[in-house]
């Protein structure tokens, strides 16, 4: 589908980002440097880093399809996924930062018995990413396949290797400078993308929107709630997966361990917030002008009167619409920048739960041979790229609909209320928070599986049991209620340990290590 | 700890939970856009096909962003208050 100039470009980002790698792994001389790039990170990089490694190719292509299906309706998954920010400062930056090392494991695990709360935290952890991973390299092996023409699994092996080339010799330095690379070229992007589309209407949004009003097949609803979403039920269960999902993503709240103090990680988060906001407000004019300008015209339908390449080319398809060749040659290489630099966080914070959490805290109870965890910490991440385009490779046929809805599903309802009742409740015991995660994760995959995307859509079922798609309304707060009783019924001398705990613990992440 | 810094602590849990209870119920609003009770938000705004709605979802992002660049304002000259009178 696309010429050289996208070829060129993706070169240019691969040469680039390959170099810095090099770069990075001459840097990377122990696992602390590996699992947070020695933390001498600045707030502003890593803000930057934190929205390259959240802004995925789902949120650029998927909410501008959405848009262009359903209007206002699409936006609902942007406030969704811009709200954990606020919250992110407020609440978790600067004691998450306090308290931990390398993982939000460490965070969760302080005050309560190790052994236990990490092993639930790893799962957690492990499924989270994993699932992550799974949408990623589907969707990923998809877009370039039909960017590029490359075989789906050329595809997901090419993602695999470059991936690895980062992570396994730069870790979380090289994965850094990917991500902020891969922020400003995407934030470029759509800056130029909302520019020329404001230039058709000659920079009047009200035009932009009379004719998007003019052009759907909704007509003036399109610029209201209701086109795709109906229920205020299903509204909430999304703003509730979305926005808890986010403050329990394990490769987000490791990104704040990166940087040197409390102060620079409430900077990181608040910079992130501002990139994600503009992103997101630049997406109404992406996605309002994609109907203006896309609806009705012919070059970008099949015969059946399809959207080639499906709704989530839309933003591709726009962008030739507006900018000619040269451009979505550039967005289509920013498209692929926008996989690696998630696909490299999503591998650091795995290789962290297993080389970190799993190996030096747990099997080494604390006292690891600090060589052999970084050679764990390179070798994990080859296993978990290789496991990657397996499961790429797996799944290519699936619905990756219902594999990118578990992931934050999975984190609101297991990692979010476990971190949340660590850090503000001292009530919460080692069986409270064991217990919580445990139901949080059962409850969510088993509402996931009876519900409309797997038992309607994979296994074709005609109506499914439990009518949402993001259950986290309900499981998130069955998880806190299940927490706050098994704590308070928690009679043991561990329990007793672990409320005391908490004053050494509040101390700690308020004011910082030296209290 | 002393008492000094219990008050500190206590201080900076409050501001948390302010903001954080504000920025919820503003978020958790916006799902009045899909029930009766914000009918009037899916109107356009006088001549304009700008909707409540649509403006909602604006200020949304921009107040959520002004509100934390205050509490962090708000932290940082706390934090070098409190320094202050520690030294």
């Amino acid at each position: 589908m696309i010429g050289s100039a996208s070829v060129v470009m993706f070169l240019l980002f691969v040469a680039a980002t390959l170099a810095i790698s090099y770069w990075a792994a001459r840097r990377t001389r122990s696992s602390q440097v590996f699992y947070t790039a020695g933390g001498k990170i600045t707030g502003l990089q890593n803000g930057t880093a934190i929205a390259g490694d959240y802004m995925s190719a789902a949120s650029f292509l998927g909410i501008t399809g959405l848009i262009f299906l359903g209007g206002f309706d699409g936006l609902i998954f942007a406030i969704g996924a811009f709200a954990g920010w606020p919250i992110m400062v407020f609440l978790l930056a600067e004691r998450v930062r306090n308290l931990g090392s390398y993982t939000f494991t460490d965070v969760v695990s302080m005050r309560l018995e190790q052994s236990k709360t990490r092993s639930v935290a790893i799962l957690s952890t492990v499924v989270v990413v994993i699932l992550y991973l799974i949408a990623q390299m589907v969707g990923a092996g998809k877009l370039i396949q039909l960017l590029f023409g490359l075989p789906y699994e050329a595809a997901v092996i090419t993602i695999s290797v470059l991936v690895l080339a980062y992570v396994t010799f730069g870790g979380m330095l090289a994965a850094t400078w990917v991500q902020i690379i891969k922020a400003v070229l995407l934030i470029s992007g759509v800056t130029i993308l909302a520019f020329l589309v404001l230039w058709n209407f000659d920079f009047n949004l009200e035009n932009l929107l009379s004719s998007a009003v003019q052009e759907h097949e909704e007509g003036t609803a399109v610029l209201a709630p209701g086109v795709l979403f109906q229920d205020p039920v299903q509204v909430l269960t999304i703003m509730v997966s979305m926005m808890f999902g986010t403050l329990g993503l394990p490769h987000i709240l490791m990104r704040l361990f990166t940087v040197p103090d409390m102060h620079e990680a409430k900077k990181s988060a608040l910079y992130a917030s501002a990139f994600i906001g503009y992103f997101y407000l630049v997406l109404i004019v992406i996605g309002f002008g994609a109907i203006s300008l896309l609806s009705g015209d012919s070059a970008y339908y099949d015969e059946a009167g399809r959207m080639i390449g499906g709704n989530n080319m839309t933003a591709i398809h726009l962008t030739s619409a507006v900018g000619g060749g040269l451009l979505t040659g550039f967005m289509s290489a920013v498209a692929f920048a926008t996989i690696l630099a998630v696909v490299a966080g999503l591998t650091v914070a795995v290789t962290a739960a297993i080389s970190h959490d799993l190996y030096a805290e747990v099997l080494c109870k604390g006292k690891p041979n600090p060589v052999q965890e970084l050679r764990l910490a390179r070798i994990t991440t080859v296993v978990v790229g290789i496991i990657a385009v397996l499961l790429g490779i797996l799944f290519q046929n699936e619905n990756v609909a219902f594999i990118a809805t578990m992931p934050m599903v999975v984190s609101a309802s297991v990692n979010f209320p476990i971190l949340f009742l660590s850090l503000f409740w001292p009530g919460l015991t080692t069986r409270g928070a064991v217990c919580a995660a445990l139901t949080g994760l059962i409850s969510s995959v088993a509402l996931i599986v009876i519900g409309p995307q797997v038992w309607v859509s994979v296994l074709g079922f005609e109506k499914a049991i439990f009518p949402y798609d993001y259950p986290a309304l309900f499981t998130l707060p069955l998880a806190l209620i299940v927490a706050w009783w098994m704590s308070r019924t928690d009679t043991s001398d561990r329990a007793a340990e672990d409320r005391a705990n908490y004053g050494r613990l509040l101390a700690t992440s308020e004011l910082g290590k030296e209290v | 700890m002393d008492s000094e810094k219990a008050l500190q602590i206590r201080q900076k849990i409050r501001q948390r939970f302010l903001f954080s209870g504000m920025t919820l119920v503003l978020y958790f609003a916006f799902a009045l856009n899909w029930t009766d009770l914000g009918s009037g938000l899916r109107e356009p705004l006088g001549d304009s096909s700008i909707t409540g709605s649509l403006l909602f979802f604006v200020l949304l992002i921009v107040v959520f962003i002004g509100f934390e660049i205050l509490f962090i304002r708000y932290s940082t000259r706390r934090s070098s208050r409190d320094s202050f009178r520690q030294a």
